[in-house]
């Protein structure tokens, strides 16, 4: 792991930054897509009002308990999605993540993989946590390779913890570790 | 092994088991929720945190746990011998969607332990969320090293479904969390 | 339900053949207001008395975040893009798997014309594959065998008739009861 005190929220491909109330538009278009919310806990639509209120939280609050950031490219400033830590508990060092690249065009290229690691590099060296953790459904690989890949280790199964499109799911708990962030 | 089947007794008294009985909490019985939580060895074996806790919060969680609905349906444990209160039990952060919820249970009364009253709440509170809240899954998290709890957790059904390398800080030492799912046709009541 | 059933849920869970369901904004409210003020529209509701603006904006800041409780969504034409109507699954029981279905089309021009059948399949698939509901129930006016209609031709059951529960128009009026199980749902 480098020395990033001078950019901690900027990676190869992507850079994090906060939430703004202009986001909204985009991010109604992009969280009302069903491409993306079935891999997500989201099952209803999304109004604007709803989007809003969202933002209007997240763009004031960011700090130790809620760090919900948006992700946007390097190459074009273009926002694809969004990731935060939650569920902080401060004692254990510990955060759950959650990240969704919305954009589906930004999907397989690698953009998933660096903000997960700006994002558990900002939270090991800047927050100094000692473990993320995170779930992922059993439908969506793809991304529980992505996970694989920066170091989470797949740690248990919650046996039929979901019920979407008619039918059970399990979901896969990962966890990571300080010391076993993967740089690539 | 016998699976969850109906007994006319389950029908008529869906809240109580062999050993003890469930009820809804009371503002009374704050003394002794005070007196457990407030106790390291007890909170130990329920996942809890170790800040010492005041009156007025556990009024206030009494407060807002007094009246079970789907969402959280809390309950003290009675001993059905002497009509004592010896611990809580409750499903918590249910969703409908999924039929899922978390469940917690904390027999604080130490004189009672090793005794199966945790093993009887335990199937009280699983059959009633089956049968009277139509939840598909239960599941509960336990520290690695309360091998008692996980044992009584095992003995009614639960299946070991994971363990959270390093996810609680407790006693100076990290600990191991263990992930325990039970699903409605799993629960087992002898 | 049908593999491709199945995968079409997966793809678009609120939409059906000719309609898409959607979350509403305070931006629909001029719509919504004209037709609950609209007696071709509330004769077929319980609705009686004149609605005002104010009324209708507060109720409707209810309805912007959908959910298992609440589920009221707009009902949108695929092509057009247009708000042509309200459906919802209202007062769900978790314990009982089970809601109450509301409807209105509301827009004159859209009324025989399939659209709200389809939002009915829709909306009922909706509550089945992604809110775990095992029954959705509804009430509908004796008055209005047109809607009646539709129901059956979703798979909804006459389940009871209440005698005389509505007054309206100087007259008194049967309530029907339809009832839908998972697994009854028709598409053809």
């Amino acid at each position: 792991m480098g020395l990033t005190a001078s950019t901690p929220l900027v990676g190869q491909l992507v850079r994090l930054r906060a939430r703004e109330l202009d986001d909204e538009p985009r991010l109604h278009e992009l969280f009302n897509d069903p491409e993306l919310t079935q891999y997500l806990a989201i099952r209803y639509p999304l109004s604007h009002a709803a989007e809003k209120e969202y933002l209007e939280g997240a763009s004031k609050s960011v700090s130790y308990e809620r760090v919900d950031l948006s992700i946007v490219t390097l190459a074009d400033d273009l926002l694809i999605g969004g990731i935060d830590f939650r569920n902080v508990s401060p004692e254990d060092r510990r955060a759950a993540l959650g990240m969704a690249i919305a954009d589906q065009a930004y999907w397989d290229r690698g953009y998933g993989t660096d903000a997960l690691r700006v994002m558990c590099r900002f939270g090991f060296e800047q927050m100094n946590f000692h473990r993320i953790e995170l779930d992922v459904y059993d439908t969506n690989p793809r991304a529980r390779h992505v996970y694989e890949k920066v170091g989470f280790k797949h740690e248990g199964t919650k046996r039929e913890g979901l019920y979407k499109f008619g039918r059970y799911i399990d979901i896969h708990i990962m966890g990571l570790l300080e010391g076993e962030l993967l740089t690539g | 092994m016998v699976i969850a089947e109906r007994k006319p007794w389950t029908e008529l008294r869906p809240l109580e088991g062999r050993m003890v009985r469930l009820r809804a909490l009371e503002p009374e019985d704050e003394p002794r929720l005070y007196e457990w939580f407030n106790d390291q060895e007890v909170i130990a074996t329920a996942g809890g945190s170790g800040y010492a806790k005041s009156h007025a919060q556990e009024r206030e969680w009494i407060e807002k746990a007094k009246n079970p609905n789907f969402e959280r349906a809390e309950f003290g444990v009675v001993a059905l011998v002497d009509g004592e209160l010896i611990g809580t039990i409750g499903l918590r952060m249910t969703s409908p969607e999924n039929r899922g919820a978390n469940l917690g249970l904390t027999v604080g009364d130490k004189s009672r332990w090793n005794q199966g009253y945790g093993t009887d709440a335990m199937r009280v509170i699983c059959r009633f969320g089956f049968e009277q809240m139509n939840l598909h899954r239960i599941e509960l998290s336990a520290y690695a090293d309360n091998r008692a709890g996980i044992r009584v957790y095992e003995k009614v059904g639960f299946k070991i479904e994971g363990t959270l390398r390093s996810h609680a800080f407790y006693g100076g030492r990290y600990l191991d969390g263990i992930v325990m799912g039970l699903l409605e046709d799993e629960l087992i009541l002898d | 339900m049908a593999l491709m059933e199945r995968e079409l849920i997966r793809e678009r869970p609120l939409e059906g053949r000719l309609v898409r369901l959607r979350a509403r904004d305070l931006a629909d409210e001029p719509l919504l207001w004209k037709w609950i003020n609209d007696p071709e529209v509330t004769q077929n509701l319980m609705a009686r008395y004149p609605y005002s603006h104010a009324a209708e904006t507060e109720w409707l800041k209810t309805q912007t975040a959908p959910g298992y409780g609440e589920a009221g969504l707009g009902i949108e034409t695929l092509v057009e893009g247009r708000l042509i109507g309200n459906i919802g699954l209202h007062r769900a029981s978790a314990e009982d798997r089970r809601a109450t279905l509301g409807i209105m089309i509301g827009e004159g021009d859209f009324r025989d014309r399939g659209y709200g059948t389809d939002a009915m399949r829709t909306l009922c698939r909706f509550g089945f594959a992604m809110m775990n509901m095992r029954r959705i129930e509804l009430d509908v006016l004796a008055t209005n065998p047109r809607a009646f209609h539709v129901y059956e031709k979703v798979g909804f059951q006459l389940e009871g008739t209440r005698r005389e529960a509505l007054w309206k128009f100087g007259r008194w009026i049967d309530i029907h009861m339809m009832g839908l199980h998972e697994g009854e749902l028709r598409w053809d």
